[in-house]
């Protein structure tokens, strides 16, 4: 399957060359299945294609062509080594792919490397030590979080639940959280932070993460239901109805709960409260939407041993999803901000934290720059599928897409949150100008976070964390 | 002076929220009608200018409590004065050479107070300050010390005046409701539904705070979250309720519990069979009840992807009877079940399975075996004989009746009993209403049968806040100042979740019912410590407070970790960095020369290392390391020994694997199970520091870290955790720069870097008690040198005391030090029995188990009883009482 009528027809060519090698059959293989994807028309409910196409005003979350538009934060943990990831040359579209960015080079014309955006809340401030925690707890919040090793937990709302909050009922899931941290450590986390910082990036409110799903096998059954392909509709409809029950008593439950709690007690029971009623809204939603989508594929097993098999296994269900347009909005955190990993698959016994923090030693810092270059070698296998699965407006899913790609530390070795490491991949349904080198000097990352929401057609956002306005030049 | 009153009923309704009175200026000492002989006291003795705390009582026929009126100011102006009288002499004496007059070492001043408010309002100071001078920190160990009744009068200050922690009355806190975990869900599920469930696959991991994964304020509920309990529910309740009220028995006589018969000398497993043996296994079965039985054979051909020509007779037989016989051939994996009814009468049974081959061994070209599953013994199959299914008593108690009302008088009655277990106390008929309204829509839709709708209505039960969080009532108001207790449900549910993260079993159930458990407390927790169900408060405390639960899926790189230990060797250097560069050389571009060369280094290395036992962190050994650990603290919890062997002891918990790789093979340590073993008089090992499991946690992947392992000490054993490092310090011991001309020692890197002021006073506490513990590599071994120079494990605390190795560091943490250790571990286990991070206010509380851990020699029951019986633990915090 070919992106034939992309606007960046040049680099399609480019990619058409290594299609035999990565193609779609071998997409399918890795989530352990041989079989042929059916047609698109039938995974994607017939409205996707709609009306706007013809004109009339623009609709939230749709390019102007009618088709679904996506938007995706994907974090890497540690930032990285600063001199081999920024591009050499000039800026603009004259700029040279470095050491670290070099995988991404078939799909070049579709990034944005992003220079010059800051996250000033999560520099130390009055807080001291806690880089890691507050790297990834104002990633897409852009707040200062609070120092609180358990006892109050509070960030912002992230900027992926609160377009979710306005355009998530156009599909079957406002959204979708994915991690690669299937298992956690004990003790204490970054210097008297509660872990939830470094292992949640979305956040519905103020206190209240969203975990992550670490199991592929789980997270493909609540999209699409368990079972065999041809059973799953049924069985993704009889899950709705039950849970609609379940919802109805529990929610009485609930509230005779209530009168009788004291405050704390009451937020937690709310917390609670508003996941029923999410629940129930995504339900109802849902049925407008038609028959769920049952794509051809065998469910995934669980967590897969390898690491780098666990990402592309993710990597591939977050595709399958936008592909079927059961959400536009995702996050996906590949591993915890801070993390230890070894990488015995590229050589390194080492933890990846812990290299980081290198003192400015050659061999340690040319091991943290391969463990950037894995990172971003799952990444361009990414978006390398997203510009080969075809839309239903006949462009690829990669150019109506706006996929975010960094990390809350710049330079790990001295835990810096200025000129972050970020890349914007996609087209966004024609809403972006990528291809580009763009040093931004010295700007909040939130305003970049808000000028996506815009493009999402999420309305009525005026400030996320330490936002100035939007991010111009996008 | 603003005063805003709030007049709340006893159940807590505010009754005139908005109420607010302006009260006069200067207010007088005011003692209140109704206040509480205790606070008339406070206010008696301490002659407060003005109210420290103003009570309205309203007595209409019942006593109703006031709001609670606090005039700060004068409650300070109080705290202020006795700091200037009493406690400020002392602090000039022995603080303020470098606390006070513009000094502010560590950012702490003790004289730079903006008012009295602010001087009584710095709790985290103060509590900064008693920690400090308690643990021996401050002042320095080379400064003159306060006598330990200045002391005292120092800690009573901040407690009584700083803190207002009324000894009488201790404030038990606030919890907030707490969310069953992964670990108490699993085990809820596995008591209540006799089903066990794989959370770590279901749910996601809970979020921890405190290094604890049980704290109610973290364990938060998302959309997520809160489907997948949906979810659960579902599968739970399709896969444990059962759906008929008889069955026939069913029992599985798996083919490893058969013993082989004949064919001896045969290595392996009995139940694999070849084909071209004669094989013949049997076992006993004791049939209790005559009748119809049917039997299958279950077994499953095993040939590799060729064919192979062995053809053999698989027979079973009954006694001399034969039951089954059928021949079998070459097949690549497939299984066969092959049945037949026999009738027996009670008594003993023998069965055997043969296996008579049909073809030569001489024909033989591949392996051919036959897999005995088992055999599967169905029966009696008479109707009369039927039994109940399993599970069926957590659900059922009778045949299901016939007419409608009789079935929804039985529905209320099944699913209020479990609805009650499940809530873990009683529910309102309207609940149960609820749940028989809809069991009986379940069992009305064709084809469905009475247990459907009761399984039906089992499945919201397991997805309502009321079972998912552990809810709580309090008893009755009992006084103004009083903070209520937990009613005993309540109390049953906190004692069952602390000490066997699970819900309440039948006994504790029903003396909640009776209003008899707080008076049988003693001895409801000795036999909850007994019942095996506390080992998994030993698996998830120190599973937690010691980390030794990441010893299962820590990276540990052994070869590079086994290396750094070896004798240095240039020449070894030399060749292995050769070696890596012919690697580097793609085969095909190798000449003859180089490929010679590679194969005489690869002989060397042989030569070298070939006889070193290989070591290798594998599941086995893993899980050994981290038993040993939870072995350990499971003997000091059921012998009521004292806390102090956590931390040194004269013997371990080993089996030979363990054993092995510690290098104590002069034990006679034998076999897979670990036990208690005596440890040689002069060995360093005992106690939790020298664990395995512990030693590789606070490793790198490649290599120890002193500054993890000090910390951890000061953070888990003596309680004293230093400041987090100052933002954008990269740890210490990272850079290993040569100097003149060789690798400098970890104690040196170390050495160089506490020459900085700024890191010199927290690596001054954390690094020498790392450094103890070098003669431990990152796998836990015994090592006297790395890189080829000797290893110094000697030292000195911060707080004065020199040691030559762990051994001396172990003897001062249980002896000098022990206090702290008490503190350390009390704090842990108050703060994983109530699931809230610990505050100021929980200083008195703390306090007074140590002084009680202190008096007893460390018993361990006296830690557990203290906590079980503490204020936090028994009662729940007034919120109408709260200061305004």
């Amino acid at each position: 399957m070919s992106a034939s009528n992309s606007w960046l027809g040049e680099v399609r060519e480019r990619a058409a060359e290594r299609q035999a090698a990565l193609s779609r059959r071998r997409f399918l293989r890795g989530m352990g299945v041989s079989l042929a994807l059916p047609a698109l028309a039938s995974l994607v409910p017939g409205r996707a294609l709609a009306a706007s196409a013809t004109g009339g005003p623009a609709r939230a979350a749709t390019t102007a062509s009618g088709a679904p538009l996506r938007l995706a934060f994907v974090y890497f943990p540690n930032g990285a080594i600063q001199p081999a990831w920024w591009p050499q040359g000039g800026a603009g579209r004259d700029f040279v792919l470095s050491a670290t960015l070099e995988p991404l080079a078939v799909v070049r014309d579709y990034l944005q490397i992003l220079g010059g955006l800051d996250h000033v809340n999560a520099t130390p401030g009055p807080d001291g030590a806690g880089d890691h925690a507050r790297a990834s707890g104002t990633f897409l919040t852009g707040v200062r979080v609070k120092k609180t090793a358990g006892s109050d937990i509070r960030a912002g709302i992230s900027i992926d639940q609160m377009v979710a909050g306005q355009v998530g009922h156009l599909t079957r899931f406002p959204s979708l959280e994915l991690t690669c941290d299937a298992v956690r450590k004990s003790g204490n986390c970054d210097s008297g932070y509660s872990c939830a910082y470094q292992y949640n990036l979305s956040w519905r409110s103020d206190n209240t993460p969203v975990a992550p799903e670490p199991n592929p096998r789980l997270l493909f059954e609540r999209l699409f239901g368990a079972g065999a392909p041809g059973e799953r509709r049924e069985g993704y409809r009889r899950r709705q109805e039950q849970q609609r029950s379940i919802l109805d008593f529990v929610r009485d439950d609930a509230r005779s709960l209530q009168a009788k709690m004291t405050h704390r007690d009451k937020e937690k029971l709310d917390e609670y409260l508003t996941s029923v009623r999410d629940i129930e809204r995504r339900i109802q939603g849902a049925e407008h939407l038609g028959p769920s989508p049952d794509p051809s594929v065998a469910t995934p097993a669980g967590v897969p041993a390898g690491f780098e098999e666990y990402l592309r296994v993710m990597f591939d269900l977050l595709i399958l999803a936008f592909e079927t347009d059961s959400t536009r909005i995702a996050t996906f955190l590949m591993a915890n901000e801070g993390s230890n990993r070894a990488f015995p698959e590229i050589g390194i016994a080492e933890g990846h934290h812990y290299l980081t923090h290198h003192q400015n030693q050659a061999d340690m810092i040319e091991k943290v720059a391969r463990i950037d270059r894995f990172y971003l070698r799952q990444f361009a296998r990414f978006l390398e599928k997203l510009g080969q699965t075809k839309d239903v407006d006949g462009r690829s899913l990669l150019d109506n897409s706006m996929i975010v790609y960094g990390s809350g530390n710049a330079d790990g070795n001295r835990h810096t949150h200025t000129n972050l490491p970020v890349i914007l991949a996609g087209g966004g349904g024609g809403a972006l100008t990528p291809g580009r080198f763009v040093r931004h000097g010295g700007v909040p990352m939130s305003n970049l976070l808000l000028s996506l929401a815009d493009r999402m057609g999420a309305t009525g956002a005026t400030r996320l964390g330490d936002s100035t306005g939007r991010l111009s030049g996008v | 002076m603003a005063l805003r009153l709030t007049v709340r009923r006893y159940d807590g309704v505010d009754l005139f929220p908005e109420l607010a009175l302006r009260g006069p200026a200067s207010a007088g000492p005011w003692i209140q009608a109704g206040m509480s002989p205790l606070e008339k006291n406070m206010v008696d003795r301490r002659a407060f200018p003005s109210a420290r705390m103003i009570r309205l009582m309203w007595l209409a026929g019942l006593l109703l409590s006031g709001g609670e009126l606090v005039a700060a100011a004068g409650r300070s102006a109080q705290v202020a004065a006795r700091f200037r009288q009493e406690i400020q002499p002392v602090l000039v004496e022995f603080c303020y050479d470098c606390h006070a007059e513009g000094m502010d070492k560590g950012k702490v001043t003790l004289d730079a107070f903006a008012s009295d408010e602010d001087l009584a309002g710095r709790q985290d100071l103060w509590l900064a300050v008693l920690k400090n001078v308690r643990a021996g920190l401050m002042p320095p160990a080379n400064k003159p010390r306060p006598a330990p009744a200045q002391i005292a009068a120092l800690g009573r200050w901040i407690k009584q005046d700083v803190f207002a922690l009324d000894s009488a009355e201790p404030d038990p806190g606030r919890v907030t409701v707490r969310r069953l975990n992964r670990v108490e869900y699993r085990n809820t599920i596995r008591d209540l539904l006799g089903h066990e469930f794989k959370v770590e696959d279901e749910l996601p991991p809970d979020d921890t705070g405190h290094g604890f994964d049980n704290l109610g304020e973290v364990l938060t509920m998302s959309p997520l979250l809160l489907e997948k309990y949906m979810q659960a529910a579902e599968t739970i309740v399709a896969q444990a309720v059962p759906r008929v009220p008889w069955v026939v028995q069913e029992q599985f006589l798996a083919g490893t519990t058969f013993q082989l018969e004949n064919g001896e000398g045969k290595e392996g497993r009995a139940d694999r069979v070849s084909f071209y043996d004669e094989t013949r296994l049997g076992r006993h079965l004791d049939v209790g009840r005559g009748g119809s039985y049917r039997l299958s054979l279950e077994v499953q051909v095993i040939g590799e992807f060729d064919f192979d020509p062995g053809r053999c007779r698989v027979v079973l037989r009954s006694g001399d009877r034969v039951v089954v016989e059928q021949e079998l051939g070459w097949q690549n994996g497939k299984r066969f079940s092959f049945g037949a009814e026999e009738v027996w009468t009670p008594g003993r049974r023998s069965l055997a399975v043969e296996v008579q081959p049909l073809v030569s061994v001489r024909q033989k070209k591949n392996s051919l075996t036959l897999l005995v599953t088992g055999v599967k013994v169905t029966g009696p199959l008479e109707r009369e004989q039927w039994v109940r299914p399993k599970n069926f008593e957590l659900f059922f108690t009778e045949d299901p009746p016939e007419t409608p009302p009789a079935r929804r008088a039985h529905a209320r009655e099944l699913l209020g009993r479990f609805v009650g277990k499940a809530y873990r106390r009683p529910v309102d008929p309207a609940t149960v209403d609820r749940l028989v309204a809809l069991a009986e829509a379940g069992w009305s839709q064709p084809g469905a049968r009475f247990e459907d709708g009761i399984a039906r209505a089992i499945v919201p039960v397991l997805a309502s806040p009321r079972f998912l969080f552990r809810i709580e009532d309090v008893l009755p108001f009992t006084g103004p100042g009083r903070h209520p207790a937990v009613d005993e449900y309540a109390l049953a549910a906190r004692l069952s979740y602390f000490l066997w993260s699970t819900m309440p079993d039948a006994e504790l159930t029903t003396l909640a019912r009776r209003g008899e458990l707080r008076r049988n407390l003693d001895r409801q927790v000795d036999r909850m410590v007994r019942d095996a169900r506390s080992r998994e408060f030993v698996a998830n405390f120190v599973g937690q407070w010691l980390q030794v639960r990441d010893v299962e899926g820590i990276d540990i790189n052994a070869q590079v970790v086994l290396s750094r230990d070896a004798a240095q060797d240039g020449e070894l250097q030399r060749n292995r960095q050769r070696f890596r560069q012919l690697r580097d050389i793609p085969d095909e571009k190798l000449t003859p020369e180089q490929k010679q060369e590679i194969e005489e280094l690869r002989t060397q290395f042989r030569r070298r290392f070939g006889d070193r036992p290989r070591v290798e962190l594998d599941r086995e050994l893993r899980e050994a390391l981290r038993l040993e650990s939870e072995l350990l603290f499971n003997h000091v919890l059921q012998e009521d020994r004292s806390v102090l062997e956590l931390v040194d002891s004269r013997y371990t918990f080993l089996n030979e694997r363990l054993a092995r790789h510690y290098g104590l093979t002069n034990l006679n340590v034998s076999g897979r199970d670990l036990r208690r073993v005596d440890l040689p008089p002069d060995s360093p090992r005992g106690g939790v520091l020298t664990h395995g499991a512990v030693l590789i946690v606070t490793s790198n992947p490649t290599r120890t870290s002193p500054v993890k392992r000090g910390l951890f000490i000061l953070e888990n054993i003596l309680g004293t955790p230093p400041p987090p490092p100052p933002a954008n310090v990269p740890p210490l011991e990272e850079s290993e720069k040569e100097t003149s001309g060789r690798v400098p020692t970890l104690r040196e890197v170390l050495a160089a870097h506490r020459e900085s002021a700024l890191c010199r006073s927290c690596h001054n506490r954390m690094d020498p008690l790392g450094l103890a513990l070098e003669n431990f590599n990152a796998l836990g071994m015994w090592r006297e040198q790395e890189r080829g120079q000797a290893i110094d494990a000697s030292g000195r605390l911060i707080t004065g005391e020199p040691f030559r190795d762990i051994r001396d560091v172990k003897r001062v943490l249980v002896t000098e030090r022990r206090l702290d250790f008490y503190r350390c571990l009390t704090e842990k286990l108050l703060l994983y029995a109530l699931g809230r991070g610990l505050t100021y206010a929980d200083v008195e509380t703390v306090d007074r188990i140590v002084g009680n851990l202190e008096r007893s020699g460390g018993r361990m029951s006296v830690l557990l009883k203290g906590v079980i019986e503490s204020a936090p633990f028994q009662k729940r915090r007034d919120e109408s009482q709260r200061p305004l």
